[in-house]
């Protein structure tokens, strides 16, 4: 196992392991934008630079993706390292002035204000880290938004900045955008959820028992065509629906709870004392 | 002859015949007219040229065998239409459609030259009958370009006739070679083909200049299969186009390197990956590789060896970009071309994840030669680290822009001077930019300096792929900074922040600095631009993007200073940063100036010298354009 | 589109299905149909069974592909190094105030689709016009304008041939 020192502290990592991971073993702080440990290193925000030593130079690395192969020396507190990563987050400053998130992470840094000017466009403050294409892509499967356009014209998009026909709605890219761009908003009455800057709009399914949102439609969609592809049934070969569907169909309208209720229902016993506690819920 | 060309090769001895039946038809007596379609040519009109000239020889009633060719580029582009007459190499320039019948006449036929269409040296006025005479090439080292202007592109048979493909026999020749072959072809290990190239000394052509050898050597010995070789043919450097003259003019030559590359590696599947911008070579390359297939020289069981080698081409989208390996490699899996972090290397984990070793088109045109005359004759020419020839495009605001090839450790001096014929219209050398837009500008205090990778990093440019763009006393260096950094960030890709956002602060400093509105501190801000970019950029295009803003602050820092503490553009080319004067001497009166004024800020009577009123004048520079007696003067 | 799906299967199975050849699959559709429409990648994206996002990803980087059809003709200017050394920018100007198109754009009239790029390996000869893949070399604003003048004048006449 290659040993990685950092800043003086001696930290044993597996080979193959980042930077990153070595100075989170050793308890020590790199700032991150674009790093999230579900998902791929793309290593494109910059701002997690660090200086290796060479022997007679030191080379300006990522730490998130940079892969410790053999014993290493590692610099985070050297003049370069942080005057590199304080010249990142100044740039970034200027493209997203108003991100709250950002302003925190920068103070973090010592980074109070930055000298530059606006001059680039960004769709509400977002620096473009790919956060939110990547979970999209690479847990939740379905690349509704992906990246658009090339150079300072880069926004993250979804097909034709049409509203996305992919989005299920689950809000994964608004849970991981790190500096507050993606907004998601539930439209009780049009049962719909929204997710900005977006635009895509996924139709929300309520529970037929008590009128509370369950799943995208599109979702329920997916998962009616997954059974009647996957599930095994003797009507199958002729292409027809199993026995079981429409009861199968019914319990896919109603929320967890409800359908929990239902089932201790048809039990026929826990309905008696559920009543006598008054606890429905 | 085309019934010699689809017969498919199973052996080398089948390859020696067939050249030896090639070289036989050849006449001794025979006359043939090479005419130069390379794409300086092509853009003048030596298509029709072509046309007219193979008309000729099928009308021809003399008794001497004549026969017309269409040639890759020779490399005198201002000179274009070239047309050569052989025997004797007699060169021919900026010809045109009437002068196809006269030279056919003389030249071909009587064997008396056409003075006329003779080359003149700018500078001394002496004329050349032979190509070799004239200083353009005399100076130069023709290796990988001394093809061009011989074989026609579109035959196989042409480069086979002149020795085409002996390199690969000479690799794949087993021990026990058969006596139809010379004793020296004993065949190569692939350990030996990569020793041969290290000896040469062979660095990357496209720009990085890394040792290719140490390349192969990684790539062989990396783990993974299959292993891909590519050829890259993106040239995306704007003002180069040596790639494009050996796609177009000598396609074979690149996938003979690439096989005995393949061979050396451990290959057996390649690519060649040409920009979008360059159809002609795209077509080239495919032609070509569809003939050698046909003769068992691409594709499986190469000459009847256990060797296998195919090659695709792709075409690039239109992105300077793609030319980063990593970006290129994502182009050829069909993603957007986003260059990736290079800490595992792509020879260990390149194309699908798979080792990869790729290389300009320039450099596997070179391993050929290296293979044919040793690695020890390569490295006798050039400089201790540069080893070798280099083709570089000479353009700009020089006499005879064009390609040459160049021994490593030339001086800018000669290549201008001697090659190039000096500034064109009586100017002033200023500047020469070189290695593209990751490079910088050598100001003429540097003309001595010796030309290889070290020395030009050295004076703060590059070697880059080999642009040399020539700029004089009329060009504003703050503007050419200002150029560049435009272009690299149109660009840019986009995906790290600091090329991004780092290049779009720097294009607004240097369009405030060439707009007037520079302000005291711009240059310590662009200079902590530079740095934060080559410190963090994620690829070469964003690390080294700012050289060319740096070299021409360090050059030509009068300049700088003089847009941004007098609001004057010493060059005169930054509008609005100079002012327009008529010469009374000059200036006629006849009144062209004050009709065309769109403020009407002109004013003199007839045949009398007009004046310009400053207060109102645009700056637009029409009148300068309009005025026939050059008397619109820019101060 | 009603020869979209057939196009679509024509053009992947020409390349094996082989999702490596993307963009030579996408420029042969432009080629096809003069630029890429929204279908067809809809289609070309369930084809190859690769998210559409990574389609219109690849659509908006790559500067020689158009989501939007393109004019009658086609105009290039070479704004290379040495090209903008010698007054493209001039000549683009030129262009764009006569016809009333920026870079990138086609006239309103659909006469020609106007593109500026970054060098055409040309660059003997600056400046560089290609129209309609025809080279001119050492153009100027007016000899440009006089090359599109000429255009405008032979799609009239062929206005007027065509009509009754």
């Amino acid at each position: 196992m290659p040993t990685v020192i950092i800043d003086g502290h001696s930290v044993e990592v597996e080979r193959g392991a980042t930077v990153l991971d070595a100075a989170k073993k050793a308890g020590i702080w790199i700032p991150t934008l674009c790093y999230h440990p579900a998902l791929s290193s793309e290593a494109l925000c910059r701002l997690c630079m660090v200086e290796l030593d060479r022997g007679d130079w030191r080379q300006l690395v990522t730490a998130c993706n940079y892969p410790v192969r053999q014993d290493i020396v590692v610099y985070i507190e050297s003049e370069c390292a942080r005057q590199a990563r304080c010249g990142v987050m100044e740039l970034l400053l200027a493209r997203s002035p108003d991100s709250q998130e950002l302003k925190e992470l920068a103070e973090r840094m010592g980074v109070k204000e930055t000298r530059w000017p606006k001059v680039t466009e960004s769709q509400r403050n977002c620096i473009l880290c790919g956060l939110c294409v990547r979970v999209c892509e690479q847990i939740i499967g379905k690349s509704a938004i992906g990246f658009a356009g090339r150079g300072a014209d880069r926004t993250v998009a979804a097909p034709f900045r049409e509203p996305s026909q992919d989005c299920i709605g689950c809000g994964a890219c608004a849970a991981v955008c790190p500096v507050g761009t993606i907004k998601v908003r539930i439209h009780h009455d049009e049962c719909e959820v929204e997710i900005s800057p977006f635009k895509s709009r996924a139709k929300l399914l309520v529970c037929k028992q008590c009128g509370s949102p369950i799943l995208s439609a599109q979702l329920c969609e997916q998962a009616v065509g997954w059974a009647l592809a996957h599930l095994p049934h003797p009507k199958k070969a002729v292409g027809q629906a199993p026995p079981y569907w429409p009861e199968f169909r019914k319990r896919l309208r109603l929320c967890p709870k409800c359908r929990k209720l239902q089932t201790v229902e048809g039990l026929g016993v826990a309905k008696v004392r559920i009543q006598e506690t008054g606890d429905r819920r | 002859m085309t019934v010699l060309a689809s017969k498919r090769l199973s052996s080398f001895s089948d390859l020696q015949r067939m050249r030896e039946e090639l070289l036989s038809l050849r006449v001794p007596s025979g006359r043939s007219i090479h005419v130069c379609i390379g794409p300086g040519c092509v853009a003048k009109g030596a298509p029709k040229l072509y046309d007219l000239f193979c008309a000729a020889v099928k009308q021809s009633q003399a008794d001497v065998q004549v026969q017309a060719k269409a040639v890759g580029c020779h490399g005198l582009c201002a000179s274009g239409p070239i047309v050569l007459v052989q025997p004797g190499d007699i060169f021919y320039q900026q010809v045109e459609e009437p002068d196809v019948a006269e030279i056919f006449r003389e030249t071909v036929l009587g064997g008396r030259v056409v003075p006329r269409l003779l080359y003149q040296d700018p500078q001394t006025g002496k004329k050349f009958e032979a190509a070799e005479e004239i200083p353009f090439y005399k100076v130069q080292q023709r290796i990988v370009l001394s093809q061009n202007g011989r074989i026609d592109p579109t035959k196989i048979t042409d480069y086979i006739a002149e020795g085409g493909y002996s390199a690969l026999v000479k690799v794949l020749t087993p021990a026990c070679a058969g006596a139809s072959l010379p004793l020296r072809q004993q065949g190569m290990t692939p350990e030996e083909v990569i020793a041969e190239v290290e000896v040469a000394g062979l660095r990357g052509r496209g720009g990085g200049g890394f040792p290719t050898a140490r390349k192969w050597r990684s790539c062989r010995q990396a783990e993974g299969a299959p292993k891909y070789v590519i050829g890259n043919g993106d040239e995306g450097d704007p003002g180069a186009f040596m790639d494009r003259a050996v796609m177009e003019g000598n396609p074979h030559s690149i996938i003979e390197g690439m096989l005995i590359g393949a061979y050396a590696i451990g290959s057996s599947q390649g690519y060649i990956y040409v920009r979008n911008e360059y159809p002609l070579s795209v077509e080239r390359l495919k032609e070509a590789i569809e003939q050698a297939k046909q003769l068992g020289l691409v594709g499986q069981n190469v000459l009847g060896t256990s060797f296998s080698f195919d090659i695709r081409i792709n075409r690039g989208g239109g992105a300077f970009v793609c030319g980063e390996s990593t970006a290129l490699m994502a182009s050829l899996e069909g993603r957007t071309g986003e260059p990736r972090a290079k800490y595992v290397h792509t020879v260990e984990s390149g194309l699908w994840g798979k080792p990869t070793n790729l290389n300009n088109v320039e450099t596997w045109a070179t391993v050929p030669h290296i293979i044919n005359r040793g690695g020890k004759w390569f490295a006798g020419i050039g400089t201790e680290k540069s080893k070798g020839t280099k083709i570089f495009s000479l353009v700009g605001k020089i006499a005879n822009s064009g390609l040459v090839e160049v021994p490593m450790g030339i001086t800018l001096r000669r290549i201008i001077y001697e090659i190039g014929g000096g500034i064109r219209d009586g100017k002033k050398f200023k500047a020469v930019q070189t290695g593209g837009p990751s490079g910088g500008c050598i100001p003429a205090e540097h003309l001595d300096a010796r030309v290889d990778y070290e020395e030009l990093t050295k004076l703060g440019s590059m070697m880059g792929s080999g642009g040399l763009i020539v700029m004089d006393e009329d060009t504003c260096m703050v503007n050419v900074a200002r150029y560049f950094t435009d272009f690299l960030l149109a660009e840019s890709c986009g995906k790290c922040t600091p090329c991004r956002e780092g290049l779009a602060q720097m294009r607004h400093i240097l369009q405030g600095i060439t707009k007037g509105d520079g302000q005291v501190g711009d240059i310590e801000k662009l200079n902590d631009l530079a740095e934060i970019l080559s410190g963090t950029a994620l690829c070469a295009l964003g690390a080294t993007a700012a050289n060319p803003v740096l070299s021409t602050i360090r050059y030509f820092r009068d300049e700088y200073d003089a847009h941004i503490l007098d609001r004057r553009c010493p060059a005169k080319e930054c509008r609005g940063l100079f002012i327009y004067q008529i010469d009374a001497e000059a200036c006629k009166g006849c009144g062209i100036c004050l009709k065309n004024c769109p403020v009407d800020a002109i004013t003199g009577e007839r045949k009398s010298p007009h004046v310009i009123d400053q207060q109102k004048c645009t700056r637009c520079g029409t009148c300068w354009e309009k005025c026939p007696f050059t008397a619109v003067l820019k101060v | 589109m009603s020869q979209g799906s057939s196009l679509i299967e024509q053009i992947v199975d020409r390349y094996d299905r082989d999702v490596g050849m993307l963009i030579p699959m996408m420029q042969d559709l432009q080629a096809e149909c003069g630029y890429l429409p929204g279908d067809g990648l809809r289609a070309l994206a369930k084809r190859l069974d690769v998210p559409l996002t990574r389609l219109y990803a690849v659509a908006t980087f790559y500067a020689s592909f158009r989501l939007a059809p393109k004019g009658a003709h086609e105009v290039t200017l070479c704004m290379g190094t040495v090209c903008y050394l010698k007054g493209s920018p001039r000549i683009s100007q030129a262009i764009s105030n006569e016809f009333k198109v920026a870079p990138g754009g086609t006239t309103r009239d659909g006469l020609f689709t106007f593109q500026v790029v970054n060098c055409m390996g040309a660059c003997a000869v600056a400046p560089v016009m290609v129209v309609d893949g025809k080279y001119y070399d050492g153009v100027s604003p007016a000899s440009a304008l006089e090359v599109l003048y000429e255009l405008a004048a032979n799609e009239t006449v062929a206005d007027k041939e065509a009509e009754p």
